[in-house]
Formats: structure tokens, C-alpha cells, sequence
């Protein structure tokens, strides 16, 4: 009974506002401006303001202390309810899940059942009154005050009870659900009983099996997935995107719980990272690059060198790579050590065409993923990086940028907004990698739209990411300089025009590429976050967008530098292979 | 030496399942592991296993009885529950185990297990389905095999 009355004090303790609050608390004081930055983009962070942004979001971001608190919130809501204890009320939340809403249906559709199910007994039963009992586990007789019963009344010495406890804890969360030990009873063992019998340790682990019960068996909340991390997501379904940022900045999806993916489908990205993982991508590459020795069947890469193989001992066998026989045959008479040609002649009569076709399509089909799963690593490899250089920015260079140019740190937001993007839209272009490998090849109107939409944008967030990296060292190096001001309005106008790239390019995909045909899809709702544009913006833009869509056939789309040749794209000022300007 | 060690309850259990053997059941200690029981359990009466006499090992582990005991049957069985090397699928004997159970009520289970097998959850997968698909059929061959390995004790 003393922890039911634990549970009281603490609820009484702390009231819901400060549950709000110590979440937000906990968030700032961890990680960050770039969380914040999240969900204050103004200057103004009066809390009005805050709570009205954060009832916008469909998530919450959980804490331990959150979750404990939620946890007990609910516990007391269904004992009230309910007129039962606090440790029976978590039994049966848990067992339905912790939905609240379950609970109550069920108890007051048939509360018998519901007792017989869950284990809780209507009128409990004390020990039997008498002097001596008998445990049913070690067999031993003690006085009755030494022995335990859960509500039934079936006596066990606390030794064995310890020991029952202690095994079930240790079996995993199983031990949530423990019942009573004699195997004709299903009276469940609440967690005042444990609690009051289990070793420290144990009790711990309990506790914790308890805590992320509520998390893990609860519909609607996941923990994030990033290594480390504790914080847990409450999210309301239905409406919006399932992109979800967490209180250590970790983006993910809650749907899948893979890393953030939008604007790609949970399915094209479960295929993808399938895909990455698979050995057959292995095969392909063996399939396509090598031959097996004839002899002991070892695949061969020929790097080098000329067509006389010598297999690696133990085999050592001799042959020829072309036609595959033994090298002993090959001399003057096939032609010359040189050219085999039985090989040529064989290939005229077609013997080689199925094996040869086939490598050749393994080889074509893995040189095109190769394509896209290069381009899709190294996007995510150049976010690493630049979230990394976000994170030196925002402690060692920003301070140092404006001791330099002698401008107040608030001034200098427009650093931290470009690699915001910059992290944001290697995100996307990363995805749009996967998406890209999964468009059909013979949707040509698509591809070709898409291609262009991701040329742009990508064209976009490398001058971005270049001034940003590149363009900033004078100024961190130098003394104070009047170029600063013209850099501030082209690093802020190049987040501005990259963010509207990327709106098209997500709002694009999101709608399968219907705007092929130059119609504008349905609209948008409350995706913009983490791009964060207003809609009427995006609205100019995306019809800027989708006239210039109808020009990408047609060359006028591209300029070709006059250094190189490169075809850049329209949009561009600087040619994207050399650096020149147009 | 271990023996030196037995706990009160398995020397208890010892005791009267020597005294008082469940019907159709006997189940000794051997003598250099009082944790290591040789059973028998007589084919139940109209079963396939009628007749037969079954052999078992059973063996208490150091955490008995938090933990089941490890029982297998050692004599050939046709039963779509226990498998070619003997072991038993039977939910006391693993998720479904009490401490409050004993080793005389995991043998009355076993017997049990033999009066009606459940080919719904098998561990045999063969057996099961010779079960389900022609249950006279699958009787047959488990009387048969009850003659040839369970009839000499």
C-alpha cells in the first residue's frame, strides 16, 4: 500500500501545467537552437505565442518525467472512474494497451469479464486464519505472518514469492502481467506487492518494463529512434505528415520510424534501405564482373592483363577468359595466344548470347542503381557534414563571426537559417535518389519533369551550400568588411530561392508528378514546417515552377558554359562544373 | 555431493512420489543425480498408446522450480507433440511453468498429452499433418509404432 500512497504525493506534487512546461524545459536545456529553431522561428518567444505554435503540431515530445507524469494522469483517471485502486487501475490500462477510453468501455460493457480476464478479484480473500501454512512452492510450514497472498489468498512464503518475482522480472515484461503462482488461479499480482517484495535492483527494472510499457503499448506513442536518445513521441494521427523532429533534433518518420523520408513514401523507402542491405546487390556485381573458374568454380574479376588466366592456388588451373577452355588448347591453332577464336567463332553462332546477355543486363541494372545509390549516399554523407558544420557554427563561429565583423548575434540568424536548409535539403534530394530508382522508366513525361525539378533544385543547394561553406571563411578570417552586408543578402537570397526549389520538388512528388501536364494539384496542408514558407509564396512559386516545367524539353532550359560545355541549367549563374561565371 | 545440497521441496516431492506414484506413473531419482529422474508412463487406456510403456528422462535444473523441469521422452513415439529426438511441446514446460506446479503434475500433463494430442500445435510437422489430413490413418501407424518401440519395458 505504500506506493499507492507514493503515486498520490507525486501527482499532488505537480500540477498539468507543470507537465507542459517540463517538457519544453527539458528541450531547451538539452539540445540546441537547432530544436528550437524548429518551432521559434520569429524573434518573439513570449509563451503565448509557443503554445499556440505547439498545439499546431500533431506531436508531442515526451520526456521521462512526461511520461511518468501522463502515466500516473491516467492511472488516477481510471481509478476514479472506476472506484478502484491505483494498482488495479494500472493493471487493467495495461492490459488494454493504456487506453483510457478502452478501459472504461469494456468495464462498463460486462465489468465481470473484465475482472476474470484482467485477474482482478471482486471480494479478495486474506490468508486463511489459522496459526501455520503450508507454502505451495518450497513445501515448508511457517507461521502465517510470514507468508504472502495476492488477492486470492493462495499463501507462499516471501522467500519463494521473492524468488517468483525475481524470475519473472528477470524474464522481461513479462512481469507486468505476473499472476499468481498456483496454476488454477489467475489473480494478478499488482505492483505493490512486487515493488514491496522485489530486490532494489529488480524493482528498477520493473519500473522501467512499467515506464515503456506505457510508451510501447500505447498506440499513439513511439520512442524516437535515434541511438541514445529518451525522449518518446506522442503523435495524433490522421491529417499531415508524419515527419516528426524530436527534442534531440533527430528527424523521423513515426509511420516507420526510419529517418525522416518526405516527400518518398514509407514503401519506396522500406524498398530502398531493403534494397542497400541486400546481398543480391552483392550477387549482381559478382554476376556481372566475374567468372567462375572453370575448375573449381571460384568467381574471377579480371582487373587486368591479358586472357590467360591462372586460377589462385590451391586450383591453379590455366585458361583462357574468352572461351573458357583450358589454356593447354589455346596456341597457333585457336588463332594465336592472343585472339581466341573460338570464342569469335562461337559467339557468331550465338552460344555465348544468354550468358552474355545476362551479365550484360545484371551489369546495366547495377550501374543504374549504382547511379542512384551513390548519388543517395553521398547526399547523406554531405548532411552528416553539414549538420556537423551547423553545430560548430552555432558554438564556436557565429560568436566569432560577430566579434569580426563586429554585427550582434542576432543579427546573424541568416548563417544558421542557410544550413538549416542546407541540412534540410540534402534530406529531400537524398530521398528524391530513391524515388527517382523507383520511377518506372517508361513514364518519360515523369522522369523528365522530375529530373528536372531535382536538377534545379539540387543546382539550387549546391551554390547555397558552397556560399555557405566557402564565402563565410573570408569573413571569419578577416577584419571587419562592408562586403558583409551584400553577403548576408545573397546567402539569405540563396536560402530563399533553394527553399522554393525544394518546395516544388516535394510538392511535386507528393502529388505522384500530376503536374506533368501543367495542372496545379491540391494543396498542401501543414507540411510547410520544416521548409518553412508561407503558403502564399509557395503558391507563386510553384506556378513559376510549373511554366518552367513545360520548357525543360526544349534547350532553352540550359546554357553551355563556355570554358567547359557543361549544360548548366537555366537558373544557374555559374556553371556547376568549373565554377565559371556565365 | 550436489545431493548434499537438495533443497527441502525436491527431496519432498521425492519422497511421495515414491510413496504415493500417481496411477500409471513411476518416477525415480537416479543415484548419483537426485535431480535426474528416470519416469515411465503407461500408454493411457484407449489411446493409440494403449499398452505401451514409455520411458522418460526428467531433470530438475539448479533454478527449479522457478525454473520447469527438462523432461524428454526416450522411448520412439508417434505423437504430433513430440518430436523424433523426444522433446515435448506442452505449455507448462515453458512459458506457462509455475512454481507451484510439480513434477507429478508435469507427468499427469505428459499422460494427458497422450490420451489427446493436439496436432493444432505441433512440433512434429509431419505427424501433424498425417494427424489432420486422416486421423484413422496417422492412429494406426502411432499403435503401430507404440508395438514395435514401447511393448518390451
Amino acid at each position: 500500500m505504500d506506493s499507492e500512497d507514493d503515486m498520490h504525493d507525486a501527482n499532488d506534487a505537480e500540477s498539468l501545467d507543470d507537465d507542459f512546461y517540463s517538457g519544453e524545459t527539458a528541450m531547451d536545456s538539452d539540445d540546441g537552437d537547432a530544436a528550437d529553431y524548429e518551432f521559434i522561428d520569429n524573434d518573439s518567444d513570449d509563451s503565448d505565442d509557443l503554445l499556440s505554435r505547439r498545439s499546431q503540431q500533431n506531436y508531442t515530445i515526451l520526456n521521462e518525467s512526461d511520461i511518468h507524469l501522463r502515466q500516473e494522469d491516467d492511472i488516477m483517471k481510471i481509478a476514479s472512474i472506476l472506484s478502484i485502486s491505483n494498482v488495479a487501475a494500472a493493471i487493467l490500462l495495461r492490459h488494454y494497451n493504456w487506453s483510457v477510453s478502452k478501459v472504461n468501455d469494456e468495464w462498463f460493457a460486462d465489468e465481470e469479464k473484465v475482472r476474470r480476464v484482467v485477474g482482478l478479484l471482486e471480494d479478495p480473500r486474506a490468508l486463511p486464519n489459522v496459526k501455520e501454512l503450508t507454502c505451495g512452492i518450497c513445501f515448508e510450514v511457517y507461521s502465517s505472518d510470514s507468508m504472502r497472498s495476492a488477492a486470492c489468498g493462495h499463501p507462499f512464503c516471501v522467500t519463494c514469492w521473492q524468488g517468483y518475482i525475481s524470475t519473472s522480472i528477470n524474464d522481461g515484461p513479462g512481469c507486468l502481467m505476473l499472476r499468481c503462482p498456483d496454476p488454477s488461479c489467475s489473480a494478478a499480482v499488482g505492483q505493490d506487492m512486487i515493488v514491496s517484495m522485489a530486490s532494489h535492483e529488480d524493482t528498477e527494472k520493473y519500473q522501467r518494463y512499467f515506464l515503456r510499457s506505457f510508451v510501447e503499448d500505447n498506440r499513439k506513442t513511439k520512442w524516437c529512434p535515434a541511438p541514445g536518445c529518451d525522449y518518446a513521441v506522442d503523435f495524433i494521427v490522421g491529417g499531415g505528415t508524419f515527419d516528426v523532429t524530436c527534442g534531440c533534433s533527430y528527424s523521423f518518420c513515426w509511420n516507420c520510424t526510419e529517418e525522416a523520408h518526405r516527400p518518398v513514401d514509407c514503401d519506396t523507402v522500406s524498398k530502398w534501405i531493403m534494397k542497400n542491405s541486400a546481398e543480391s546487390e552483392n550477387m549482381n556485381w559478382i554476376l556481372a564482373n566475374s567468372k567462375p573458374c572453370p575448375k573449381c568454380k571460384r568467381p574471377i574479376e579480371k582487373n587486368q592483363g591479358c586472357m590467360h588466366i591462372t586460377c589462385t592456388p590451391p586450383c591453379k588451373f590455366e585458361f583462357c577468359w574468352l572461351c573458357l577452355g583450358a589454356w593447354s588448347d589455346h596456341g597457333e591453332r585457336t588463332g594465336g595466344f592472343y585472339a581466341c577464336n573460338r570464342y569469335e567463332a562461337a559467339k557468331q553462332e550465338g552460344v555465348y548470347d544468354d550468358t552474355e546477355k545476362r551479365r550484360e543486363m545484371a551489369k546495366n541494372s547495377l550501374e543504374r542503381y549504382t547511379h542512384y545509390y551513390e548519388r543517395w549516399a553521398t547526399n547523406q554523407s554531405s548532411r552528416q557534414k553539414a549538420l556537423a558544420d551547423l553545430q560548430q557554427m552555432q558554438s564556436i563561429h557565429l560568436e566569432k563571426l560577430s566579434d569580426r565583423q563586429g554585427q550582434p548575434e542576432s543579427q546573424l540568424k541568416f548563417i544558421t537559417e542557410a544550413w538549416l536548409q542546407i541540412v534540410e535539403c540534402r534530406r529531400v534530394l537524398k530521398w528524391t535518389y530513391a524515388y527517382g530508382y523507383y520511377l518506372p522508366e517508361r513514364e518519360h513525361g515523369k522522369r523528365q519533369f522530375f529530373e528536372y525539378l531535382q536538377g534545379e533544385a539540387e543546382s539550387g543547394l549546391e551554390r547555397l551550400h558552397q556560399c555557405a561553406e566557402k564565402e563565410l571563411q573570408t569573413y571569419l578570417t578577416g577584419g571587419p568588411s562592408k562586403d558583409f552586408n551584400e553577403f548576408r543578402m545573397k546567402l539569405a537570397g540563396l536560402t530563399s530561392v533553394t527553399r522554393n526549389y525544394f518546395e516544388n520538388l516535394v510538392r511535386a512528388l507528393e502529388n505522384g508528378l500530376s503536374d506533368v501536364d501543367g495542372h496545379g494539384g491540391s494543396s498542401r496542408t501543414g507540411g510547410t514546417r520544416s521548409l518553412g514558407a508561407g503558403s502564399s509564396k509557395s503558391r507563386g512559386s510553384r506556378s513559376k515552377g510549373a511554366a518552367r516545367s513545360s520548357r525543360a524539353t526544349d534547350d532553352s532550359a540550359h546554357w553551355s558554359c563556355e570554358y567547359c560545355t557543361f549544360a548548366n541549367a537555366k537558373s544557374a549563374t555559374v556553371c556547376q562544373m568549373c565554377q565559371q561565371r556565365r | 555431493m550436489a545431493n548434499s545440497n537438495l533443497p527441502r521441496r525436491i527431496i519432498k516431492e521425492t519422497q511421495r512420489l515414491l510413496s504415493e506414484p500417481a496411477p500409471g506413473i513411476s518416477a525415480s531419482p537416479s543415484e548419483d543425480n537426485m535431480r535426474y529422474f528416470n519416469v515411465m508412463i503407461l500408454g493411457p487406456t484407449q489411446s493409440p498408446y494403449e499398452g505401451g510403456v514409455f520411458k522418460l528422462e526428467l531433470f530438475l535444473p539448479e533454478e527449479y522450480p522457478m525454473a520447469a523441469p527438462k523432461v524428454r521422452f526416450l522411448t520412439k513415439i508417434y505423437h504430433p507433440n513430440i518430436d523424433k529426438l523426444g522433446r515435448i511441446c506442452l505449455d507448462i514446460l515453458k512459458d506457462k511453468w509455475s512454481p507451484a506446479l510439480q513434477i507429478r503434475t508435469v507427468l499427469l500433463s505428459i499422460q494427458a498429452l497422450l490420451s489427446a494430442p493436439n496436432p493444432d500445435d505441433p512440433l512434429s510437422e509431419n505427424i501433424a499433418k498425417h494427424w489432420k489430413s486422416n486421423e484413422a490413418e496417422a492412429v494406426e501407424t502411432a499403435k503401430e509404432w507404440t508395438r514395435l518401440y514401447a511393448s518390451g519395458a
